[in-house]
């Protein structure tokens, strides 16, 4: 296993300057600049289809940019395996015939290297990284019998068995009840105390707002990036969504409804 | 570009159907034009036909008659000829849709329909021995009642393996040669007449060839049960196949092969014979288990120039073969 | 004749009992093997994979005649150059997966049969080595499979973790920086050599078979990935062993034995398992 790159921690961790990711004809993220700092929590909102999942993908360096570059702690991202990516659930195999463990077992697979079987300290891990999520009692069961909150508390667990510094999660919070989506967010918190910078892909504009220290406004190009108030303005809201968007003014504040049905399409494309 | 690829399109199309048109061959010279099915057909064809007939052969040399699969120039050629030669007792099973198209099902002459056939009785061995002219008989019988061509695939197809009844067909080119061209009749009949007294001059020699092997050691193991004819003439056994059938298509089971050793062993038999068709590999394992060698015959004649290119020389290199490989 | 006769007898012949040995090997690598195509959903690869030898192997007959041995390595080497081109074909997006596969497939069927027929003495020896001809293994066939076989089986193993990440999750297997498309490529040829190696048991056309019925049968059965190797492994030789009994007994062709006990088999626990899953 070649040596990870020495993380150069004067560096942002994240650092993205003109990101260009195009598709033949279509342009799926254009133009894209921005930093992150070690321990941040940003959210990335955004339509469908304006390149939130790509723009993971780039950076988790599964896909080339086209233009612009992308930087971990000061180098190219494909060297990195601190990189942690949790999946869309829907974009999941769930009738492999694996269990909770193995799939946070997998996280590991890079630290164990070529040829070897996993070891005391990788098993530890894993268990730890169960506990933490409370998934300790299931890591014996097979992954398809386990809840959408149960199964976003898995690939967080495989994230911290991976080591992972920065998180990037696709829709973690879809589809899921209000007490699972508190679960999830509670665990957010516990990953911030460990060190972990989280980018985390919503729909929910509002959780944005409360849950995040800035957002990230997306649709192609990147709209805005800072604080919630700043971000999410009527101005910028619409240049985002477009008329996908109904912002309705009631007395205090502005009550945003957005479209949040449908599956990002999907442009990953393995190289 | 989309007019470009319709023109070779185009082009090629109509290469290939000049191909086809130029593929023609009359007769030449006024000879009557035939087709033979088989080389050994097509020789003992040319034997009888002489200067006054031209033959041309569906199956080229070193092909297996048992699983021939037929080409539209055959068609052609079947179409174009006056008189289609083929063995018959149910050995060309491609023939019959090729006459159906070309309407020629009038014009088929099959030369062994007046030999008297073996009909496949399930048993191994087929132990005709010293009861020759007993089931012979027998047969002559049965053959009439059978005219009719049904059920062939259950009479052993192998006819030419034994001389005398190449004699018959030589009868049976004749009289269908002097139907179609009556004005060299006579010229037929001589030619089958000389051509039957080689054959029984060959017939002779076969005798004294195989009279020095002892009873026990006349027991035939082959590639597939081609042997019944000269078994019976010549007093063998056939003991025993590695496809234990009278077509080339048959694959044997498990059970049909640990039989087919067992009878090596018992009878203490010294080789099997293979032909250049049928399955080599499977013979070869079989050699290999039992301790035997393989020694090669021929199912056909072979390549001009050979050792068996004509049917005289055919049976008689198989025959040395046999009794050397039998001593 | 008792029952201890009754098994033991048919292996007393060594033909029978090196197509016990060739079955059981065959059963074993495609079980393993097969428990990833089965789940990676790549039965129809499996199944082109199969055909698309037949012109490598046409091609390997008019150069090197009936030769098995000769057929085994032109039959080997096809299939690795065919798994690797259909794996490139299926990563560009123009075409769907499986319109691009068939097209292959069906194109590299018909070059087989028409370099065959130009051979006009016909290969009546092609046809059992595409067929299945496992009665007629010889010991050198028995030693290049087991070679063969076991290093498809010990690749597995070693890269057990690996290949089950890029079968599982490819983003997480790009994230963790594992040589992807190497492993896939390794793949590839890993399913190839265990479809060479089967040809002379099964032949071309029940192929497939031997790849996922026991694998997709010990699916219904466990959740887990190795109980799934295993039990796909001892279903396969269970049926490899029963099929040479019926085809030593019963007279019916080996091939075809072994592949309808497997498919019983599959049946069986399918209904069995109706009700849950």
């Amino acid at each position: 296993m070649p040596s990870h790159p020495v993380h150069q921690l004067d560096q942002p961790i994240l650092d993205v300057r003109h990101l260009t990711v195009r598709y033949g004809e279509s342009i799926a993220l254009e133009d894209i600049t921005f930093h992150l700092h070690a321990g941040e929590r940003i959210a990335v909102v955004g339509p469908n289809g304006a390149g939130k999942s790509t723009l993971f993908k780039v950076i988790a360096g599964v896909i080339r940019p086209t233009a612009g570059e992308v930087r971990i702690y000061g180098s190219h991202p494909s060297h990195h395996v601190c990189i942690g990516y949790v999946p869309q659930r829907s974009q999941v195999e769930w009738r492999f015939p694996v269990t909770v463990e193995d799939v946070v077992m997998m996280g590991r697979v890079a630290r164990i290297g070529l040829l070897r079987r996993p070891g005391r300290e990788d098993r530890q891990r894993v268990r730890q990284a169960l506990e933490t999520v409370g998934l300790a009692e299931m890591a014996d069961r097979p992954i398809q019998a386990l809840s959408g909150g149960q199964q976003q508390r898995m690939f967080i667990a495989r994230a911290l068995a991976q080591e992972a510094e920065l998180l990037l999660m696709d829709e973690p919070l879809n589809g899921l009840d209000i007490p699972s989506q508190e679960g999830i967010l509670a665990l957010l918190d516990t990953l911030r105390e460990q060190g972990v910078t989280l980018m985390v892909a919503t729909h929910d504009l509002d959780q944005a707002a409360r849950f995040f220290d800035r957002v990230m406004l997306l649709n192609r190009r990147l709209i805005g990036f800072g604080a919630p108030s700043d971000v999410f303005s009527q101005e910028r809201l619409q240049r985002a969504y477009g008329g996908r968007l109904k912002i309705v003014q009631s007395e205090n504040e502005q009550i945003a409804l957005g479209d949040t049905c449908c599956q990002e399409p999907s442009f990953y494309e393995p190289f | 570009m989309l007019r470009r690829s319709l023109l070779m399109i185009l082009l090629v199309f109509s290469l290939l159907a000049s191909a086809c048109g130029a593929a023609s061959a009359p007769g030449g010279e006024g000879k009557l034009l035939v087709v033979a099915t088989m080389p050994v057909v097509s020789d003992v064809v040319r034997q009888v036909g002489g200067d006054f007939v031209h033959v041309e052969t569906l199956l080229p040399i070193g092909s297996d008659v048992h699983q021939y699969v037929p080409r539209p120039q055959d068609s052609v050629m079947v179409s174009k000829a006056r008189l289609i030669f083929a063995h018959g007792a149910g050995l060309e099973t491609f023939l019959e849709p090729i006459l159906e198209n070309a309407g020629a099902k009038d014009r088929l002459i099959e030369v062994a329909r007046d030999v008297p056939l073996i009909k496949f009785e399930g048993a191994e061995s087929e132990h005709q021995g010293e009861h020759q002219g007993e089931h012979q008989g027998e047969q002559q019988g049965e053959q009439q009642a059978m005219h009719e061509h049904e059920h062939e695939h259950d009479f052993d197809p192998h006819t030419w393996f034994d001389p005398n009844n190449v004699m018959i067909w030589a009868d049976t080119i004749a009289e269908a040669l002097s139907q179609a061209d009556p004005s060299h009749a006579s010229v037929y009949r001589k030619n089958a007449e000389a051509y039957k007294a080689q054959l029984k001059e060959l017939d002779a020699w076969i005798r004294e060839q195989v009279a020095p092997i002892p009873p026990e050691r006349r027991k035939l193991v082959t590639d597939h049960r081609a042997y019944g004819y000269f078994a019976q003439r010549y007093g063998f056994e056939q003991i025993g196949a590695v496809l234990p059938s009278f077509s080339t298509e048959a694959a044997p089971s498990a059970q049909e092969l640990a039989a087919l050793e067992q009878a090596i062993r018992s009878y203490g038999v010294p080789v099997i014979f293979v032909e250049e068709i049928g399955n080599r590999a499977l013979a070869e394992q079989v050699a290999r288990d039992t301790g035997v060698r393989l020694v090669q015959l021929y199912h056909d004649l072979g390549p001009a120039g050979s050792e068996a290119d004509t049917y005289l020389k055919f049976m008689r290199y198989n025959v040395t073969q046999i009794v050397q490989g039998l001593k | 004749m008792n029952l201890s006769e009754l098994l033991l007898s048919p292996f007393a012949y060594p033909f029978m009992f090196r197509a016990l040995l060739a079955a059981l090997i065959v059963s074993t690598v495609c079980a393993v093997i097969g428990s990833y195509v089965v789940l990676r959903g790549m039965a129809f690869f499996g199944d082109a994979l199969a055909h698309t030898l037949l012109p490598g192997v046409a091609l390997g007959y008019l150069l090197s005649g009936a030769n098995r041995e000769a057929l085994f390595w032109w039959a080997l080497g096809t299939s690795i150059l065919a798994s690797l081109g259909i794996g490139a074909l299926t990563c560009s997006a123009r075409l769907r997966e499986d319109t691009a596969i068939g097209i292959v497939f069906a194109g590299m069927f018909a070059l087989g049969i028409a370099l065959i027929s130009t051979v006009r003495s016909y290969a009546v020896d092609l046809s059992h080595f595409l067929f299945g001809d496992v009665l007629g293994v010889s010991e050198a066939a028995l030693w290049r499979m087991a070679i063969f076989g076991g290093v498809v089986l010990l690749l597995v193993f070693l890269l057990y973790k690996e290949f089950l990440v890029i079968s599982f999750d490819p983003v997480l297997a790009a994230t963790l920086r594992l040589p992807t498309r190497h492993l896939e490529n390794l793949f590839l040829i890993l399913i190839a050599i265990s479809v060479a190696v089967a040809l002379q048991t099964v032949g071309v056309a029940l192929m497939v078979a031997m790849l996922i019925t026991p694998a997709t049968t010990a699916y219904l059965l466990t959740h887990r990935l190795p109980a799934m190797m295993g039990l796909a492994t001892i279903f396969a030789i269970f049926s490899s062993l029963i099929g040479l009994y019926l085809s030593y007994y019963l007279g019916i062709a080996s091939g075809a034995a072994i592949v309808l006990v497997s498919t019983l088999l599959f049946a069986m626990v399918f209904l069995l398992r109706r009700n849950e899953r």
